[in-house]
């Protein structure tokens, strides 16, 4: 369905969902203020593991403070980018199929770039 | 307008940056063989190239999320306010990025 532009330029009017929207509102600046802290501790391993070899980065991903916060990082990452596209999709693409489409895959691509991501942390972390 | 834009532009960046890091983890979950071949893209030109850029689009969109924090309060919406945020953040961006690499380059 799409809104007649009397709607969206009234900011009195309700269209959209009030209560999702204000929750990923609220969401991607909680994963924001969170990935200011993660940014940080990425540039510490991104030095830290500058091509060490499979054995050295198992190493030091095992260490459970080390493996804990690369793995909030992911997730918290994989959720801002997923709302943070979402937004420039919703400003962008507005034939109503199209974007329904860009919204389902921003989602699936941003939970299987985690999900890669989660496990191959994970396989270094039990497995070395 | 310009940084507004790039906020954006630098956030789609990283997204599409989150998959060299899966690169990275996984072809190192496979073993020496396949994290070699990670290794050699990214210490080639074009691989130093792109996580450079995507270390200026890390700490861009970094402040530009401060300058967001800051709007969120109600503050900093003034005319001058505006350009001597966009300012501090296209500044502060390059400068944290060619600070964090002569870091890496040198230690």
């Amino acid at each position: 369905m799409a809104i007649p532009e009397k709607t969206i330029a009234n900011p009195t009017t309700r269209y959209g969902a009030a209560r999702s929207s204000s929750w990923r509102f609220i969401v991607q600046r909680a994963t924001g203020a969170l990935n200011v802290a993660f940014t940080v501790f990425l540039i510490w391993l991104v030095v830290r593991l500058a091509s060490a070899d499979a054995i050295s980065m198992g190493d030091l991903l095992a260490n459970p403070i080390v493996a804990m916060v690369t793995g909030l990082m992911i997730i918290s990452t994989a959720i801002h980018m997923q709302i943070g596209m979402r937004e420039v999709i919703e400003d962008y693409v507005h034939d109503d199929k199209l974007n329904r489409l860009c919204l389902l895959l921003n989602t699936l691509v941003a939970a299987v770039i985690a999900l890669a991501t989660l496990a191959a942390l994970a396989k270094l972390v039990f497995w070395g | 307008m310009v940084t507004s834009f790039l906020h954006r532009a630098t956030g789609m960046g990283l997204y599409a940056g989150t998959v060299l890091l899966a690169l990275w983890f996984v072809a190192a979950a496979y073993g020496d063989g396949p994290l070699g071949v990670v290794h050699w893209i990214f210490a080639s030109w074009i691989g130093q190239l792109v996580l450079f850029l995507l270390t200026w689009s890390l700490f861009h969109h970094l402040l530009g999320g401060f300058r967001h924090f800051l709007w969120d309060t109600g503050r900093g919406f003034s005319r001058e306010a505006r350009f001597g945020l966009a300012r501090a953040n296209l500044v502060g961006g390059l400068l944290l990025t060619l600070i964090a690499w002569a870091a890496f380059v040198w230690f």
